[in-house]
């Protein structure tokens, strides 16, 4: 027979809001997510189990037992010379063990958004900016700027906790969202349907944002493709008249512009800018792979944020040596030990080189890696720590159900 | 297993020791006295030419925490360090593990970050886990948070306030309650530039006067050792050493403790405006029972600036070195500012800064109530403090530095006057007995029997004063050795100090609202348990004892 639970505060490791208001029931090693939360419950769902999984360590095609695929990767790094770890997505005990074997087996260790990572990071290293977080976005932003459509496909609970929150402490009227860039009917559609905000939506180029922000600074009011006078003019009264101004974007969305590095550079500069005589501050939202969960680990461990390899006795970064991608596509690693812990997407298996998973039971391939070895999911199947996108909170994973999978530090200290 | 540290030069000043031959047992990590020594002596170290002291305490260091993090990805530039045996981060923004083997090798065993942001507490708490050998813990920021400031407007009662407190050092795992730019960090997200202390904000109504008077009563009051933990208003302002009094004021004879007093003594007087005040803030803390500070020495060199006060960090961020900084507004809970900053020994400003810390420590009547830092990393880094027991112990080599500033200075400090040396006895007070006590740690700083046995011996053959304290020949952690002729011997993990004076649990209905209301987290999430600091924070927690029963 089997019992049924229901855990009111899931705290959600899928996304960077890491929501902990989530109501889930477990069942059958399953669980079902509330009504409540309906914007993300379905894609929180897709993480369950289901009749493809694999619960049992495989090496190539064949089952094999857990001590055997330990045995094999023991082997396999051994007779090797580089080794790569490569993260897509592991809590603080994860990281802890992978730089912990990293130093032992002299590996590289990158995440797998690195590229993305370093957007952000960029602006810190060049210039700095003056910053914000979820709850004071939340309480004190009157007016939000959000460039580019990923904010809200990503983090789409960012509308109801943060964008049109039932309460705040300091906004007296409907917050200003100011939508720059193509997003969706049903996006909009879904923050207008919350009824607590005024929308201004400009269906700007993501490429013309440097310009739109210049126009923002100045009496001018040139016109840009996709910018009406009447529109700029209202967006100018809004931020005017607005007493704490927040900007967020995400790095990725970025990607598909000819200079990502001058359109952050350009945001951040704007909002420091402001702060000469009022108020405002921006808010990067990080990637959905506990992007900033390694970030932040890897810093404090060894003042780099990823890109690191183990050399004499002490970690070394080089973006650029130690950019996994570049290392992959050249074949300058032997074995790639790829770490999924959260999303069950399809990983790239380059064929040529030696490729280990620790995975997601979901996980699906371009082609089958060596060995693959399922391990539970933090915040399902084990205790944890992951980092919130606006980095200063940490949350408090949750284990909700028992279904007998290692975690990547059961693994890697196995290992080392 | 025991240990004996044979016939060495003892400096215990708790147990008003100075320099006696004396033989120290030790039995489990802890100290045992000669007469509870009751089976075979298994190791003996012969110390009869060496000074044998208790592990040294920082009370005030920023080694955990988001704007620790920051600085450490912003000065990536800086991350080139090449000594053999360490990683290659800078020491102004050093990794958890250079922390730790840096602070060992000096002989300090115990660490305290003094801006542990309640919101931010599992991440400090984390980063603190992973700096090995050190005991450690943590100073929980209020006096910003719109929670704490709401109370103030609704004319709370204390106790409610006390509660307050007692639930924030317990949620946070914390040892004591520091307070930044009182109320300022929350005036400027209003966009307020400065808030001196009788100066309403503009929001709340609120001055930080009330504020320092309603948390130094409810420190007080909950029995916590450590007095509040003040960085004043004003921060390096021209003229600033007048609301440092008033702050003092504020206390209204309770117990305090201010923070990086060099940043807060400056006068307004000569041509530059900028002079040293280090004398009219001496007198208050040679007359003043229950006043305490560490001083925040800056030293020449690069550093980088990192603090809670978001107003003053932002007011600074153009003389920032190299030409970056950032500034956080922080979840309705505090605020962050990183400014990396060289001093510069040409500079009148900096030379001064430098002279003005030295003139409060040689003006110090009493070395218990003036503790040695350089609030890492913002005067320079904690590695500094061989250099700076120098300066304080011999004043040729004082003069010496000090003939090389620019000669302006001499007519606004007052320290090549001072003929003052420390003697070891009042290092080993200012740096292990004092600090203990003043933060209520019973098992250290001391070589009682049943002490903790965190324990470092020098070389007394060593001529040079900065070189012994640089490099002692022994340091001991909870019984066992670490260091031995500079070479790490072991690795061992410390644990996370506390206090957690009872408070009325019904408060924490209060903030669940609050938080379910205003937050973006929930109240459960926010606090952090002894059973979760222990198996995924990564650092058991060492509950102090509060001084007495809460009062109120």
């Amino acid at each position: 027979m089997t019992s049924q639970n229901n855990i009111k505060n899931l705290t959600c490791p899928f996304c960077s809001m890491h929501c902990d208001d989530i109501s889930v029931t477990t069942k059958n090693d399953q669980y079902k997510v509330g009504q409540k939360n309906t914007v993300c419950a379905k894609k929180i769902e897709s993480y369950n189990l289901n009749t493809k999984s694999i619960v049992m360590p495989m090496i190539g095609k064949k089952v094999v037992k857990l001590s055997e695929a330990l045995k094999k990767i023991s082997n396999l790094i051994k007779g090797h010379n580089e080794t790569l770890i490569l993260n897509h997505g592991v809590e603080l005990a994860g990281l802890r063990s992978i730089l912990s074997f990293a130093s032992q087996r002299n590996c590289i260790v990158d995440h797998v958004n690195s590229k993305f990572l370093y957007q952000n990071i960029g602006i810190v290293q060049r210039t700095g900016y003056m910053a914000t977080s979820l709850t004071e976005t939340k309480n004190r932003a009157d007016a939000i700027i959000i460039f580019g459509n990923e904010v809200l496909t990503k983090t789409p609970r960012l509308i109801d906790k943060v964008l049109t929150p039932k309460d705040s402490l300091f906004s007296t009227s409907k917050k200003e969202i100011i939508l720059i860039g193509d997003f969706s009917a049903k996006i909009v559609k879904n923050i207008k349907g919350k009824g607590k905000c005024n929308i201004t939506n400009i269906k700007l180029d993501l490429n013309l944002i440097d310009d739109f922000l210049k126009l923002l600074a100045t009496d001018d009011l040139k016109l840009l493709k996709g910018l009406k006078k009447s529109e700029l003019i209202k967006i100018k009264n809004i931020l005017n008249k607005s007493k704490y101004i927040v900007a967020t974007w995400t790095a990725s969305d970025f990607v598909k512009t000819l200079n990502p590095k001058k359109i952050i550079a350009a945001i951040c500069k704007y909002i420091v800018d402001l702060n000469v005589s009022s108020r405002a501050a921006c808010m990067p939202i990080s990637g959905i792979l506990a992007d900033e969960t390694s970030s932040q680990a890897l810093t404090w461990m060894t003042g780099f944020p990823s890109s690191i390899k183990h050399i004499d006795g002490a970690f070394k970064h080089d973006r650029n040596a130690f950019n996994s991608q570049k290392l992959i596509d050249e074949k300058n690693v032997d074995v790639v030990i790829h770490i999924s812990t959260i999303n069950p997407g399809k990983l790239k298996i380059n064929k040529d080189i030696t490729n280990i998973v620790l995975g997601h039971p979901n996980t699906t391939f371009t082609s089958t890696p060596d060995i693959f070895i399922p391990i539970g999911i933090p915040g399902i199947d084990y205790e944890g720590i992951m980092f919130r996108t606006d980095k200063v909170v940490s949350v408090a994973l949750k284990k909700i159900r028992d279904i007998k999978l290692p975690s990547t530090q059961n693994i890697l200290d196995n290992l080392a | 297993m025991i240990t004996q540290l044979k016939s060495g030069n003892v400096y215990d000043p708790h147990n008003k020791i100075s320099n006696v031959k004396k033989d120290i047992f030790i039995q489990d990590g802890k100290i045992i006295d000669k007469k509870n020594v009751r089976s075979k002596i298994d190791k003996i170290i012969n110390c009869s030419d060496k000074i044998i002291m208790p592990g040294a305490i920082d009370l005030h260091t920023h080694i955990g925490g988001g704007k620790v993090n920051i600085a450490r990805l912003m000065l990536e530039e800086f991350h080139n360090e090449k000594e053999p045996g360490y990683d290659s981060s800078a020491i102004i923004a050093p990794s958890t593990l250079k922390t730790g083997l840096k602070y060992i090798e000096m002989g300090y065993t115990t660490c305290f970050e003094p801006a542990l942001l309640p919101i931010n507490a599992r991440q400090a708490h984390a980063e603190m886990s992973d700096i090995p050998f050190i005991d450690k813990g943590g100073y929980a920021l209020l006096g910003n948070d719109d929670y704490f400031l709401d109370l103030l407007r609704k004319k709370s009662s204390q106790s409610t306030i006390n509660d307050y407190v007692a639930f924030i050092l317990s949620a946070t795992q914390s040892l004591g309650i520091k307070v930044v730019n009182p109320g300022g960090i929350n005036a400027f997200k209003f966009n307020q530039r400065a808030l001196n202390v009788d100066e309403k904000s503009k929001y709340y109504g609120i001055t930080p006067r009330e504020i320092v008077e309603k948390l130094t009563r409810a420190i007080y009051d909950l029995g916590v050792p450590h007095p509040l933990h003040v960085h004043c208003s004003n921060l390096g302002i021209p003229g600033n050493f007048l609301s440092t009094i008033e702050t003092i004021k504020a206390a209204n004879g309770l117990p305090i403790h201010l923070t990086h007093i060099q940043f807060q003594s400056y006068g307004n007087n000569g041509d530059k405006g900028f002079s040293s005040a280090a004398v009219e803030i001496s007198n208050y803390l040679n007359k003043i029972e229950n006043l305490t500070c560490d001083v925040g020495q800056i030293m020449f060199g690069q550093t980088v600036t990192m603090s809670g006060d978001s107003m003053s960090q932002y007011r600074n961020h153009n003389h920032a070195h190299p030409n970056k900084w950032m500034c956080m507004d922080i979840e309705c809970d505090a605020g962050c500012g990183v400014v990396p900053f060289k001093y510069k020994d040409k500079s009148f400003v900096n030379a001064l800064q430098w002279a003005i810390g030295l003139e409060i420590f040689l003006l110090a009547e009493d070395p218990w109530k003036v503790f040695l830092t350089t609030d890492h990393p913002n005067g320079a880094p904690f590695t500094s403090y061989p250099h700076l027991i120098k300066l304080l112990m011999d004043k040729t080599f004082r003069n010496d530095i000090l003939n090389q500033l620019p000669k302006e200075i001499l007519n606004h400090t007052i320290l090549h006057t001072l003929k003052r040396e420390y003697t070891l006895n009042e290092i080993s007070i200012m740096t292990r007995s004092a600090p203990a006590k003043i933060l209520g740690l019973k098992e250290k700083g001391n070589l009682s029997e049943g002490s903790d046995a965190d324990i470092t011996i020098y070389d007394k053959n060593k001529k040079d004063i900065e070189e012994m304290f640089a490099h002692p020949s022994l340091v001991i952690k909870d019984g066992k050795i670490v260091v031995e002729n500079g070479k790490i011997k072991e690795y061992v993990w410390g644990k996370t100090h506390t206090v957690k004076p009872d408070y009325d649990k019904s408060i924490e209905k209060d903030l669940g609202k609050f938080f379910e209301k205003y937050h973006t987290m929930k109240l459960d999430n926010y606090i952090l348990s002894d059973d979760e600091m222990n198996r995924l924070v990564g650092s058991p927690v060492y509950v102090n004892d509060c001084k007495y029963k809460r009062k109120q």
